[in-house]
């Protein structure tokens, strides 16, 4: 457990996650979308096409990403709430993280 | 060209961090400005949701009179350790919770943060809010001088600029205090709902008499799959707050999705009728700092300290973080009033910063649970294997079997020593009991 090398993946023993929609999840929150700025990128498409374990398919909470058809990596950054673990949880370092234009992306109701 | 837009001083981010350091400047007769993000203080923000208010009152000594929106003082808090299919509960409840103001009070962020933002801009900060700090502005000799924004023209100037960003630290590395990313190793993701509930409902299950009560728990076990981690549910007025973290590098290793994690603790059989009814209002995700004392940036440089959880202000171990970053950002106010004074801003006077912070709960809490992160990544066992065999002898222990009680005792013995040697457990102690000595 200690010595893992990033980007490894193993599943946990005996363990049923329920499936969740995250649409559901995300219709409650209210978000101020900045339509000509995207605050998150890939870098280079090739690394993630050549990420083996696409863990930011699985950790990032509000499912941001995405494969089409063709396999091809596609962010919604539309439906970040910022939490930031894509910038430094993806192996390769390929997402460019920046914070959202001022006053936009999500605004929590409760937080 | 107009003049440059100068302060005494400045602010990044209007958590309780920065909050409390702008209202202590203020009250101190500084100029400041605090910039935001977010559209208003709080709408970028979320936690758990349990607010200590000693740090509070250090700051704002009339907090009570100016009705802070707290959701409901903690009278009974404590800990649920759950197997797949049981429950161990070590609660607290006391007369001596039931006073006003409580020591604990549950909070929504969204609510809170605007009032304590209110609290500073009332003594004279001004408030920016929908302004994102791109940069800081520096110096030839490297000082800084100054923020940079996203508006037009948005340079901001002032002799000193405190960093209250929060985990997000791309401020804190641009001033080089620190020298890269956290590693997902030392940051822990949590995701929370917030679930609406009557508040009569929520009062008769949670065995409240009234408003004037609350229950804060914090879940281990099976609530993370047996990972190091941990869930929450606290009681709000008319609603719970509840969720669960663990170390980002967990989600990673072991590709789970955060809100499949939640969904599967809210449908454990000990919690689900808690919820049953309940609305979700609200979904969300916030990191947490955890790298411990030792890897905590340096938290003052030439114009610039930092406060909070950009500087990995928090103690994890007993959910402490808000009261952490508003005592930081209060001894960092007061050290740019002292510098002010001095007309000093140097790293080696801001430093006093740190040498003050030393004599407090802060950072002697930071020192003392300097090997818990380590601890329990190195003992991925502890949570898993210990909560459940608690809950199997506790089946044992309290179900009569129809068999002398020396041989259950043997019985529950024996189990122990099938899940994990008697060394093995003794190691265990030793190491969580270095990691909570310090
Ligand atoms: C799930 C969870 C549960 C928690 N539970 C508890 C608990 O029960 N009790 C407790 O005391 N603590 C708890 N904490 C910890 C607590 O929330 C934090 O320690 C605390 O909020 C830190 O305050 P801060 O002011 O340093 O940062 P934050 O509260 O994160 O504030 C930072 C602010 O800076 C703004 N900002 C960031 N970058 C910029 C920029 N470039 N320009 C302008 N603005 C910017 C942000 O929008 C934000 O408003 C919990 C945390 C989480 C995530
Ligand atoms: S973003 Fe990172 S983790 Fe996700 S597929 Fe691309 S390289 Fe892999
Ligand atoms: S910041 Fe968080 S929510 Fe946004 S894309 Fe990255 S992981 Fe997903």
């Amino acid at each position: 457990m200690s010595n893992r090398t990033n980007g490894q993946t193993a599943p946990v023993a005996d363990v049923q996650l329920p499936h969740v929609n995250i649409d559901d999840l995300i219709v409650c929150l209210k978000y101020y979308v900045d339509e000509e700025n995207a605050h998150i990128r890939i870098k280079d498409l090739a690394i993630c096409a050549a990420c083996d374990p696409k863990p930011c398919l699985a950790f990032c909470p509000a499912h941001v990403f995405e494969t089409d058809r063709h396999g091809r990596m596609m962010v919604g950054y539309q439906a970040c709430i910022e939490c930031g673990s894509c910038r430094v949880a993806c192996p390769f370092r390929n997402v460019d993280w920046r914070l959202p234009r001022g006053g936009h992306g999500v605004a929590y109701k409760y937080g | 060209m107009t003049g440059r837009l100068t302060f005494d001083a400045i602010v990044v981010g209007a958590g309780p961090a920065g909050v409390a350091a702008a209202l202590t400047m203020a009250r101190g007769g500084l100029n400041v400005i605090i910039i935001e993000r977010g559209r208003f203080a709080g709408a970028k923000n979320l936690f758990g949701g349990v607010f200590y208010t000693h740090a509070l009152a250090d700051v704002l000594p009339d907090y009570w009179e100016r009705k802070p929106p707290f959701e409901r003082p903690v009278t009974e808090q404590g800990y649920w350790m759950l197997s797949p299919d049981s429950a161990i509960r070590v609660m607290h409840k006391s007369e001596r919770y039931l006073k006003e103001p409580a020591d604990a009070y549950t909070v929504l962020r969204a609510r809170f943060d605007p009032w304590f933002a209110e609290q500073a801009a009332a003594a004279g900060a001004l408030l920016i809010t929908r302004t994102t700090v791109t940069q800081l502005l520096k110096d030839e000799r490297g000082r800084v001088i100054g923020v940079d924004t996203d508006r037009p023209e948005g340079k901001v100037y002032a002799p000193v600029v405190i960093i209250a960003e929060g985990v997000n630290n791309l401020l804190t590395q641009q001033a080089g205090l620190i020298a890269s990313d956290l590693p997902p190793k030392y940051v822990a993701l949590a995701v929370k709902e917030y679930i609406n509930l009557p508040a009569k409902d929520l009062q008769i299950r949670f065995g409240l008499s009234g408003p004037r009560e609350g229950v804060a728990i914090d879940v281990f076990g099976d609530v993370t799959l047996g990972l190091p981690g941990t869930g929450f549910i606290y009681t709000d007025q008319s609603g719970i707050s509840i969720g669960v973290g663990m170390l980002l590098d967990e989600f990673v290793t072991h590709r789970l999705r955060p809100y499949e994690v939640l969904e599967r603790f809210k449908h454990h059989p000990v919690v689900r009728p808690y919820l049953e009814g309940g609305e979700v209002r609200e979904y969300g995700a916030h990191l947490i700092p955890e790298m411990g004392y030792d890897r905590m940036p340096k938290l003052a440089g030439d114009g610039v300290m930092v406060a909070g959880d950009a500087a990995g202000m928090v103690d994890a171990l007993h959910r402490e973080g808000t009261n952490l970053a508003i005592t930081a950002g209060k001894m960092a106010g007061e050290t740019a009033l002292a510098a002010h004074q001095a007309g000093d801003f140097s790293a080696a006077f801001l430093s006093r910063y740190r040498r003050n912070l030393e004599g407090t709960f802060v950072l002697q809490d930071m020192k003392q649970y300097r090997r818990m992160t380590d601890f329990l990544e190195s003992s991925p066992q502890f949570m898993g294997t210990y909560v459940n065999l608690l809950n199997e002898a506790a089946l044992r222990y309290f179900t009569a079997h129809g068999i002398p009680k020396r041989t259950m005792e043997h019985d529950i013995l024996k189990m122990v020593r099938e899940r994990r040697s008697f060394t093995g457990v003794a190691w265990d102690m030793l190491k969580l009991m270095r990691a909570m000595r310090g």
